[in-house]
């Protein structure tokens, strides 16, 4: 849980700022209105995955319990 | 009366300041008060703690918002031939997006402490939750395209051959 907060975190922090420098010298030849958009585009993007994560997360967390408790069950009935 | 006073770069610097630090004021606001929130509910409900870190990650895109733009305005600051008026535009750019961030950022934070509260007893929450948020962080990109507008004019600006 630790490990993917701090991935997030410095993807947070390096994903923009490299993106901003890199499309601005690499894709856009020194347009910087669009290395700015590009920059923003990538940080939505890591809030996205961030969010999508921690759904899809939360659902394996449910769903386990669930199984475990059926097969007890069934033992119990035996 | 010069088209480049020595004293137009002191507006250039002030707008990338201020674009830095209101938007990262707005993104401390709504990260303690929505932390204090999910602090509420890690007691309660630990498993929760993932998904109730999405107004704190919210957060701190406003906070890169504030950074892309001071990026953006000081890479076009320049120690001579720099005008007045690219001055005020970069002033104007960086209060801009400053001050929207200061407003999403206390928006994000009202919103996700007592959204997150609401998510212990009621899952529901979570999706209005998330669509909330994004409402408020909507405010933020607003005062970033603004910015980006203003700063895109800043390169028409009268050159001074001194």
């Amino acid at each position: 849980v630790l490990v993917k907060l701090l991935i997030f975190s410095a993807a947070l922090a390096i994903a923009p700022v490299a993106s901003y420098f890199l499309s601005k010298d690499y894709l856009w030849e020194g347009n910087t209105t669009l290395a700015a958009i590009t920059a923003i585009m990538s940080a939505n993007t890591v809030l996205v995955a961030y969010i999508v994560m921690s759904i899809r997360e939360e659902r394996l967390a449910t769903v386990k319990p669930a199984t475990s408790h059926t097969t007890e069950e069934s033992k119990k009935d035996r | 009366m010069s088209v480049c006073p020595p004293y137009a770069p002191f507006f250039g610097f002030g707008g990338v300041a201020a674009s830095m630090i209101l938007s990262t004021v707005g993104a401390a606001f709504g990260t303690s008060k929505a932390g204090i929130g999910i602090a509420g509910l890690g007691t309660f409900r630990p498993e929760l703690i993932m998904k109730s870190l999405i107004p704190v990650v919210m957060s701190g895109i406003i906070a890169v918002y504030g950074l892309v733009v001071s990026v953006l305005i000081a890479g076009g600051l320049r120690p001579t031939d720099y005008s007045l008026y690219a001055g005020f535009i970069h002033l104007g750019a960086g209060l801009a997006c400053g001050f929207t961030g200061l407003a999403a950022g206390y928006a994000i934070g009202f919103v996700g402490d007592s959204c997150v509260r609401a998510y212990v007893h009621e899952s529901r929450v979570f999706v209005t939750m998330v669509l909330i948020l994004i409402f408020g962080e909507v405010l933020g990109l607003y005062g970033l395209i603004v910015a980006l507008i203003m700063n895109s004019r800043a390169t028409e600006a009268p050159r001074c051959t001194y």
